[in-house]
């Protein structure tokens, strides 16, 4: 034949989108029911990244029937796309990010991450544009019933911290220690996200601890039991539980509040 | 180790976050383009520039197109006779006034700074019709517009009576409903008239389903591919700056009303992540960044695109492109400083 045919390579690089695609639905699949995805989103997503799975790994199988029954026929050989990549880079570098997802776990921020954005930001933090009016309410339900983020919430809208004095806390967080805090206290704090991971902002409250108290090292979650008292921390007074009890307990499977 | 850990798991929730609304841009576009005869649209397009322009900004919302998707039809409605005030309008805001697009800014922003959704939407119209208005004053096309498509008009009176099979019959040089060009990015303003693409003109409808069907699932894996590997290397630079610049440096930048944004215009620019994603890419600095330059990000960044300026070569002279990129730029850049000043 005079005319040479269209590039071999044409004929493999269709299964590479199959492999790509198909790839991360399965990933998106794995992330949902492994968990991870807590780690990764605001739970109100999560259906519908179950949804867009199942959709893409539909689309992945019909284009892979596609080209089968194409490969038959052979009717539409030479389409040109614009093509924003070289031919397979797409394809590629979708397949190995989905690659990586699969053998790189997402791991849930730590306590570096939380410092790395200052500790003054943490206490003034929730930031008061962050705070939702619709929030208050659900702020309002009994002192020892209040999590982490309601209690930064309440605070937020009543500044006050002596208002507070006496109250009986009940909340969960994971442990850090700031520099700025002195040696009988540490903060503990929380990711909030609104999104996600990639808008997640720590809130905190620092906690009292009794001398014979045992020091945990940072990132430990724990339950801490206790009354709000005002301390003067950094030259300023702030609302501080100090603790009664202090319970180690495992990671939540969801690590941020909403 | 513990910063490379953290990179990875903000790109991959950027990626899982965004990725059930690419789905679900690249599916509606696809559908659009193959299942809806924009010819009847046509028709009702009004003449006057500036209701035209304005139009025009919202007809994304019966075009759920993304960037990369505006431009063949931009150029279609050139063709088929619609006023320049009107395709211009669409160039700009379709990739922002549709649907998908304000549910996932919705999603990124909507719990926080709800003021972003509705400013992004005002903002992007008011531009797209300003800059519309002010294209619709060039009467004659000849100086802006690539010669394929200035002749095209020459020859084809632009009066809308350039439908149905008397259009589909004439110019072959153009065809009209052309949504794939041909050649590399960049060179696209050959276009490349094959079989499949005869299928795409706005004649599709005399195709079989199932052959309808198989092209739109082509349309759907090539979006997907290529859309994806964009996200891909959005979402891989707002990790990589939120992980690595040095924190102060971004705080500086990111808290002056003016630096942060022209950061913002410059990265929008750059980074040509598709609108139904690009606010979760904004949603990384929105800590660190002032509302304007956030909503800069997302109002002009879908206008320009290093990827949109290859697409765009396929209608207009670069003449007239470096007009429009600085028209709405400009524009762009004043609303969000009025904003960051609280003048507005």
């Amino acid at each position: 034949m005079a005319n040479q045919k269209p590039k071999p390579p044409n004929r493999l690089l269709p299964w590479l989108d199959v492999l790509a695609i198909t790839a991360w639905g399965i990933l998106l699949l794995y992330y949902t029911f492994s968990a991870k995805i807590y780690i990764l989103i605001h739970e109100h997503y999560i259906p519908l990244v179950v949804i867009s799975a199942i959709a893409i790994l539909a689309v992945g199988f019909l284009k892979g029937r596609q080209i089968l029954r194409r490969r038959r026929g052979d009717n539409l050989a030479t389409v040109q796309h614009l093509m924003i990549f070289p031919p397979g880079w797409g394809g590629a570098l979708l397949l190995t990010t989905a690659i990586l997802g699969f053998i790189i776990s997402p791991q849930p921020f730590s306590s570096q991450k939380a410092l790395g954005s200052g500790v003054n930001e943490i206490f003034v933090s929730s930031r008061v544009t962050r705070v939702k009016p619709q929030e208050f309410r659900r702020a309002s339900v009994s002192p020892e019933k209040r999590s982490l983020v309601d209690w930064v919430r309440t605070l937020n809208v009543y500044p006050e911290p002596d208002s507070y004095t006496g109250q009986k806390v009940n909340v969960q967080g994971f442990t850090i220690y700031p520099t700025e805090l002195g040696q009988e206290y540490f903060l503990l704090a929380r990711f909030v996200v609104t999104c996600c991971a990639a808008d997640a902002y720590p809130i905190g409250l620092p906690v009292k601890l009794k001398e014979n108290f045992e020091k945990f090292p940072p990132d430990t979650w724990l339950q801490v039991e206790g009354q709000m008292v005002t301390e003067t921390i950094a030259g300023k007074r702030q609302l501080t539980i100090a603790a009664d009890s202090l319970k180690k307990i495992s990671q939540p499977k969801n690590p941020y509040s909403y | 180790m513990n910063q490379l850990n953290n990179g990875f798991t903000i790109f991959l929730s950027l990626l899982v976050e965004a990725m059930p609304f690419l789905l679900l841009g690249v599916l509606f576009s696809s559908l659009l383009l193959f299942f809806v005869d924009e010819r009847k649209l046509v028709k009702v397009m009004p003449r006057n520039p500036l209701l035209g322009a304005l139009f025009g900004s919202m007809m994304g919302v019966f075009f759920p197109v993304c960037e990369c998707g505006n431009v063949p039809v931009a150029r279609r409605f050139l063709t088929q006779g619609v006023p320049t005030s009107v395709a211009v309008g669409f160039l700009l805001a379709a990739p922002t006034i549709n649907p998908i697009v304000i549910w996932s800014t919705w999603a990124a922003f909507g719990r926080d700074q709800p003021e972003i959704v509705v400013l992004r939407v005002v903002f992007s119209l008011l531009i797209a019709t300003i800059v519309g208005f002010v294209f619709s004053f060039q009467k004659d096309l000849t100086p802006i517009v690539q010669p394929a498509i200035a002749r095209y008009l020459k020859f084809n009176p632009a009066k809308g009576e350039a439908k149905g099979r008397s259009f589909r019959a004439g110019n072959t040089l153009l065809k009209s409903g052309t949504y794939f060009l041909g050649g590399k990015a960049g060179s696209s303003q050959i276009i490349d008239a094959n079989a499949m693409q005869e299928t795409m003109t706005a004649s599709v409808s005399n195709k079989p389903l199932a052959d309808k069907l198989g092209l739109l699932l082509e349309n759907i894996v090539y979006e997907l591919r290529e859309l994806g590997a964009v996200m891909i290397l959005g979402s891989a630079i707002a990790a990589a700056v939120q992980v690595l610049a040095p924190r102060d440096w971004i705080i500086s930048l990111g808290s002056g009303p003016v630096s942060s944004i022209t950061v913002m215009l410059v990265l929008a620019a750059v980074v040509s992540i598709c609108s139904t994603v690009d606010s979760f890419f904004a949603l990384s600095f929105a800590s660190t960044f002032t509302s304007g330059s956030l909503l800069a990000f997302l109002v002009f960044g879908p206008m320009i695109d290093i990827k949109g300026v290859g697409l765009m070569l396929s209608i207009f002279k670069p003449k007239a492109i470096f007009y429009l990129f600085a028209l709405a730029g400009l524009i762009t850049f004043l609303l969000t400083l009025f904003l960051n000043l609280h003048v507005i």
